[in-house]
């Protein structure tokens, strides 16, 4: 019965490993917990892993970060390593004093009080201003930091 | 215009020896990147480089292959055998808008097969395409330069973990608790630096003087009252006795001042130092409506 065990074992630990291609992975920032259809690898760098060839779906989560999730088609290759940059969320304040304008930002969230907190991921996002339904403004905003956004109106020039 | 340029390199004898593996490099950019030969012969100064334009249909889409890795295999079985290489590096760089792909592929001359493959999208930065290039092959080759990571890592927005700032509101706060004021001038808020100084002065200089009206008070009273036990002529004692009361009303109002301008410029002080952190230095960012306000638009 052992021997057939082995004979068993063998063939199958064969069939496991052959076909399956070497993985790493690396991610800036590092430590950054990376899951592989679901299962957890543990953190980054990920050197000597093993995939199958197929279509596999890359999960990338880090407290204060974006979380990514990335499908990739595997192909038959003897070595696959895959580079993962993730961009950071920074805690934004918006103020305005201005009365009666609405705020939108990305096409999705929209506020109308005069102070709001926001959690922003890195990078350029565009704002629309609307004043009673129709829109006054709009422009491309920059969030590099957490800061603070003030907002203000153009003032029409008043000459004597 | 899509611009090809193709530059063949031979990286022989890498590590001094006749049998360490030799490439065959080509490089296809989209547009003319300057002095990348240059550098890349620089950062691989051990390398020996050769330039030909002459092979152009390599660089096809692989994707649009069943099998990428090895649809190219007996080209490059005959590439290795015309240059006599064991391996076939070809790198690619497209830009497209303000980011840059850069594909690289790394080929095995002697099974033909895709044995590495590097694709990155990023967004420009200083000789970005140019540092990219060099990690890449140097990755192949297993050089890598501290350098050109920290290059990369450059354009890449900082962990919020690991932003410093110069300027803190704890550092306002603990400046305007050693010196009322000193925090808000750290903050670059002069007038209010200047009331928070002027105030918290002139408390301490009222309490200093109340104090030593009240130490003179106390002082007074006691040398009154040595001086009333010693005499017994009757306008003396009379004198000494108006003296002695008129320093202990003194020495009580004193006192309480003291006691009450103490607490003043205490409290003043912390709430100075509070003052300062609320309205310490932050970074902001202030937007003005880019839309001419004048002339009203129905866009959007």
């Amino acid at each position: 019965m052992k021997h057939f065990n082995k004979i068993l074992f063998i063939p199958l630990l064969c069939s496991i490993l052959i076909g399956q291609i070497k993985l790493d992975v690396s991610t800036i920032p590092k430590r950054v917990d990376v899951y592989l259809d679901g299962v957890n690898l543990g953190r980054s760098p990920i050197l000597n892993e093993r995939i199958k060839p197929g279509l596999h779906k890359f999960e990338i989560k880090k407290s204060g970060f974006a979380p990514l999730s990335y499908d990739l088609l595997v192909n038959p290759a003897q070595a696959i390593k895959l580079d993962f940059f993730l961009n950071p969320i920074y805690k934004i304040k918006f103020k305005t004093e201005e009365k009666g304008l609405v705020f939108e930002l990305n096409g999705e969230h929209r506020w109308d009080v005069p102070y709001v907190r926001l959690e922003l991921e890195a990078g350029d996002h565009s704002l629309r201003v609307f004043k009673i339904g129709e829109i006054i403004d709009e422009q491309i905003i920059r969030v590099d930091e957490p800061k603070r956004f003030n907002y203000y109106l153009k003032k029409p020039l008043t000459l004597n | 215009m899509v611009r090809v340029l193709l530059s063949i390199f031979f990286l022989n004898n890498l590590f001094g020896s006749s049998q360490d593996p030799t490439y065959l490099v080509f490089n296809h950019f989209d547009r003319e990147i300057p002095d990348a030969e240059k550098l890349l012969i620089e950062n691989f100064n051990d390398s020996k480089f050769e330039f030909d334009a002459s092979i152009k249909d390599i660089f096809s889409d692989l994707d649009s292959y069943d099998n990428p890795a090895s649809s190219h295999m007996e080209m490059i079985k005959g590439l290795g055998e015309q240059y006599k290489v064991n391996f076939i590096l070809l790198n690619k760089i497209e830009h497209k808008e303000d980011r840059f792909i850069l594909d690289g592929l790394l080929f095995n001359t002697r099974s033909g097969g895709l044995i590495h493959r590097r694709k990155i999208n990023l967004k420009h930065y200083l000789n970005g395409q140019i540092n990219e290039l060099v990690m890449w092959v140097g990755k192949t080759l297993g050089i890598q330069q501290q350098e050109w990571q920290e290059n990369r890592e450059s354009i890449l927005f900082s962990d919020p973990e690991s932003i410093s700032y110069e300027k803190t509101p704890m550092g306002a706060a603990i400046r305007s608790l050693i010196a009322p004021g000193w925090g808000q001038a750290y903050s670059d808020k002069k007038v209010s630096a200047g009331v928070w100084f002027g105030v918290e002065a002139s408390l301490s200089l009222a309490f200093i003087l109340s104090y030593l009206n009240y130490d003179k008070s106390a002082k007074g009273f006691l040398s009154n009252s040595v001086l009333y036990n010693d005499t017994d002529d009757e306008k003396l004692v009379a004198k000494y006795r108006s003296l002695a009361e008129k320093d202990w009303d003194n020495h009580i109002i004193y006192s309480r001042l003291a006691i009450v301008l103490a607490s003043a410029t205490g409290t003043g002080w912390v709430s100075n130092s509070i003052h300062a952190w609320i309205f310490g230095p932050r970074p902001y960012t202030n937007i003005y409506q880019e839309w001419d306000n004048s002339s009203k638009s129905n866009k959007g």
